[in-house]
């Protein structure tokens, strides 16, 4: 049996048919013909099976990201010039960046607290099994169901002629005034889906099942004697969350939380579907960026998109501060 | 063993969770059956599985995810193999770059790319045949937090230096090993990896919309536009499509889920 | 003075029924041990007197006080987990201090009672560590300070050392009983350990199918089992099934060959077993003692001992030599007489 080539691995995945014969040839042909490459024990040698990834990851992540930081800071001739961060001068965009911000924020706190509720129900609640797979699988259903059908199911749904509309119109509510109100139409009362309250809305329906996903494993790992320890040492349930439970979880709310405000942050489609970009939020500017130039210098667009990365990583940065504060006591 | 009392703030959550789920689901059936006044029909499927562009939006996406999982299972596969087997000191500059595309907003991302890939040295948006290519990539990237984790996860189970270092005893050489040894064991990782890329590429529109290809995310707000029962019909579709990729990774991930399902 | 008194405890999960029936006085600075095969409901009493399980039936009082339905967090009763159950999130000190926290004692207070606990496991350094950074024993012994911290009125640990590597269980074991002397606190110890049960405890509760089989000192158990159950799960025992010739003096027999008993209750006509430990068996023959004869079936070197096992009237029999540098070891196939003392041995029923 002989030790195989690297690099005639690597010829294996890219064009299989040489394989064939150099695989017979290495296990007839006698191995000691390697022993003496020292350059072949060398660290740098161990690296080589990732040079596709990593070619694959340069060619299509690392130079498109790069781009966008270099066309932020060049003008239209190639020169470069910082001219284009203006564009943050433009109210439009700020507001955008504002809007985008809130409603990330909104459905991260929203979705977090409800999918946290959601998850400490399915794992310390102790429900029947089947309740907890269910709760699971339309987790894993709803986190990955965003785009274009959510805003669909959301029109269907809390439309102007929507389900849940039509059966409100249905029912009264008492009004502020105290006289009954019949019949409720919520579109008469500030109510509307095409708006933030209903972009809010439809946002937590993967949102929350996104931290049901991600959080039910820490609260998993919540084991039962710390909170008989505690007990027994005479803390009460409020004061075993206090002091243990809590800050036992805070990483995992940290980690779950960027995630939330990052996917809201990030989000395109279902914004687009639902209020067809009237709305203004970041992804929506950088959309129509794309599709023709808007902001009247298309170098304005690398920067806008270019901020959003800038959000992004400040957001990072200090989530890993927090993190590095919450998690004191963990193993690395 | 615990003697079973019903927690009535844990149900509490768990039916809200679950209208929650529900009635957009259950809304959006109910407006998709009522194309027609004051009768239940199937009028909006009926012409939402007519129209051309719908079937062509539909091959068009299924046959991107499926060059897409393929892509990736040979990209990833054997890298992952060869960071456990050879640089375990790479996992975590790996983790870091598998997590980009989840970081960076994919509109962010898709602007890059575009930027990048429609003009010289690298222009690739001439040709239909090269955007796809583009797009292929792209999806890649895109799918990459997913398919990386899945195939990281599965190997991780594994012990892939004994598992080498046994079948190499056996005279396998490495290619042997990966595609007889390894592959096999990371059958389950590799399924449940590419049912989420599936479901990702499946309704996936910056992509594909700002290259103007014909894929189904596109088509679909498109008809969100002009019309109003066929989206409800469109969507409850999509629901069954992901339904189905992610239902089958529950079954193939969990096994026994289908059971404890019925089970009581 | 009893202490920590439990009467006809039964605790019952739907229709399976754990611990059944269970009565126990235990003495102010007692140490007890509650010892068992898995599932034999030593852990829930134990789970039972600290108020994490509630009794179906039965009592449970601390010094005349009825503690039946008390909150387990207004038991003033310290536990020890086999998963040590520290705080992750809290230092060595924290852990320490927490119970004392609760009950709102001033800082100075709190700090010089964490030190007085921290230098009674010998670990004041560690002070500032989280659990994560100290070995399995270490963790147990800070549990262990931290039950203490409290001043309770009784200290519970479940399988404390089940978890630890068997040099640092032999230590921690010392450790456990050297603390328990020293603050004379009423103990209560779980453990399907024999040998831990034997080597710490005062008295022993001997567990089966949520019954007591029997309750004694270490000796008592060991050299009176009360019943086969005890008998076969302290110690090596061996178990002839024999033939009562006369009940009087004891004369017995074991298929061709006739013995004595030393000791025999009352016999209720059931099939009985000659009792006895292997290390009370020798080779060779010698008058006044029982002797028998059998064939060499295996030589077991176990450091110390050797252990041989022979075949005597068709049934095994085994006994332990100790490892002398004279000895010579009998060859397998062998016929070897060997000979116990006539009050070593005792009778015992057969369990159905």
């Amino acid at each position: 049996m002989g030790r195989f080539s690297s690099i005639r691995v690597l010829l294996c995945f890219a064009v299989p048919p040489r394989c064939k014969g150099t695989v017979v040839a290495m296990s007839t042909s006698p191995p000691p013909r390697y022993r003496n490459n020292a350059w072949r024990e060398h660290p740098l040698w161990n690296w080589v099976g990732l040079v596709p990834f990593f070619l694959f990851i340069f060619l299509f992540l690392i130079i498109p990201s790069l781009n966008l930081f270099t066309g932020a800071f060049v003008t239209n001739k190639g020169f470069f010039t910082l001219e284009n961060l203006s564009v943050f001068r433009n109210p439009l965009v700020l507001k955008a960046y504002m809007t985008s911000l809130q409603v990330s924020l909104l459905t991260a706190v929203i979705g977090g607290l409800f999918g946290f509720f959601v998850a400490a129900a399915i794992t310390l609640g102790h429900p029947p099994r089947w309740m907890r797979s269910l709760i699971m699988t339309f987790s894993g259903l709803a986190a990955n169901f965003g785009g274009v059908p959510l805003a669909f199911a959301f029109i269907a749904t809390l439309g102007r002629t929507g389900f849940v509309t039509a059966l409100l119109k249905e029912v009264c509510f008492p009004g502020p005034d105290g006289t009954q109100i019949c019949p409720f139409n919520p579109y008469d009362h500030g109510f509307s889906l095409y708006s933030l309250t209903g972009l809010v809305l439809a946002y937590t329906y993967f949102q929350f099942p996104l931290m049901v996903l991600t959080i039910t494993p820490a609260l998993e790992g919540m084991r039962k004697e710390w909170r008989e320890a505690a007990a027994n040492l005479g803390a009460s349930t409020w004061q075993y969350w206090r002091d243990i439970a809590l800050p036992v979880l805070t990483p995992s709310i940290l980690g779950a939380s960027i995630l939330l405000f990052g996917n809201a942050f990030g989000a395109y489609a279902t914004a687009q579907a639902l209020t067809g970009g009237s709305i203004p939020l970041v992804t929506i500017f950088v959309g129509q960026q794309i599709r023709g130039d808007v902001l009247g210098n298309p170098h304005e667009g690398y920067a806008m998109a270019m901020g959003m990365v800038v959000v992004m990583a400040i957001t990072i940065v200090a989530y890993s501060m927090l993190q590095r504060q919450a998690s004191r006591w963990m193993k690395v | 063993m615990k003697a079973q009392q019903i927690n009535w703030w844990a149900i509490f959550w768990i039916v809200l969770a679950a209208l929650y789920f529900l009635l957009p689901m259950y809304g959006t059936l109910d407006f998709s059956l009522r194309m027609e006044r004051n009768t239940i029909s199937l009028k909006a499927y009926e012409i939402v599985f007519a129209d051309p562009r719908f079937w062509r939006g539909f091959q068009y996406s299924t046959l991107m995810a499926l060059i897409t999982i393929v892509v990736s299972i040979i990209l990833f596969v054997p890298t992952v193999y060869w960071m456990y087997l050879k640089v375990p000191q790479a996992r975590p500059i790996m983790e870091i770059i598998t997590i980009l595309p989840f970081v960076i907003p994919t509109i962010v991302y898709v602007f890059g790319l575009i930027r990048t890939f429609s003009r010289p040295p690298f222009q690739l948006t001439l040709h239909a045949f090269t955007t796809d290519m583009l797009i292929v990539a792209g999806y890649v990237v895109i799918s990459m937090p997913f398919m990386f984790r899945a195939i990281d996860v599965g190997m991780r189970a594994l012990d892939v230096r004994t598992l080498t270092e046994a079948a190499q005893s056996l005279g396998s050489n490495w290619f042997q090993v990966l595609v007889y040894v390894i592959v096999p064991n990371l059958r389950v990782a590799i399924l449940s990896g590419a049912l989420i890329s599936f479901a990702t590429v499946m309704g996936e529109l910056i992509l594909a919309s700002f290259l103007v290809r014909p894929a189904l995310a596109p088509y679909m707000a498109l008809l969100g536009l002009t019309k109003a029962y066929e989206p409800a019909a469109l969507a409850i579709i999509s629901y069954a499509l992901t339904w189905f990729s992610l239902g089958l990774l529950q079954i193939v991930s969990q096994g026994g889920t289908t059971r404890q399902l019925t089970g009581r | 003075m009893t202490h920590l008194e439990l009467s006809h405890i039964r605790k019952a999960f739907g229709a399976a029924v754990v611990v059944e029936d269970f009565n126990l006085a235990v003495n102010q600075g007692e140490f007890i041990s509650f010892l068992g095969p898995s599932g034999c409901g030593k852990t829930t009493t134990l789970r039972m007197i600290a108020g994490f399980e509630l009794p179906t039936a039965g009592t449970i009082t601390i010094d005349g006080n009825d503690l039946t339905n008390t909150p387990p967090n207004k038991r003033n009763v310290g536990m020890v987990f086999q998963s040590y159950a520290l705080f992750p999130n809290m230092t060595v000190a924290h852990n320490v201090g927490y119970g004392l926290k609760i009950t709102s004692k001033s800082k100075a207070e709190i700090m010089q009672r964490v030190h007085e606990m921290l230098a009674l496991i010998q670990m004041e350094e560690f002070a500032q560590r989280y659990p994560f950074q100290l070995s399995g024993g270490q963790q147990q012994r800070v549990a262990l300070a931290r039950a203490l911290a409290i001043r309770p009125q009784l200290l519970l640990l479940d399988e404390p050392l089940s978890a630890l590597d068997a040099k640092i269980r032999l230590e921690l074991r010392h450790e456990i009983r050297r603390i328990q002397r020293q603050l004379g606190i009423t103990t209560i110890y779980v453990t399907h350990d024999q040998e831990e049960a034997l080597s710490l405890s005062d008295r022993i509760v001997v567990m089966s199918k949520g019954k007591i089989e029997q309750v004694g000192t270490p000796t008592e158990i060991y050299n009176a089992p009360a019943t086969e159950f005890v008998a076969r799960f302290v110690g090596h025992i061996n178990l002839l099934p024999v033939t009562v010739l006369n009940p009087t003096d004891g004369v017995i027999s074991l298929g061709r060959q006739t013995l004595r008993a030393g000791r025999f209750g009352k016999l209720n006509g059931r099939p009985v077993q000659l009792a006895v430990r292997p290390e009370e068996i020798n080779l060779g023959a010698k008058p006044d003692t029982n002797t028998l004869s059998g064939e060499v079936e295996s030589v077991t070197y176990l450091g110390s001992i050797v252990r041989i096992g022979l075949r005597i009237e068709h049934h095994p029999l085994s006994l332990d030599v100790f490892n002398e540098h004279t000895l010579k070891l009998p060859r397998i196939g062998e016929t070897h007489t060997i000979h116990f003392p006539v009050n070593a041995c005792w009778l015992i029923e057969k369990s159905d």
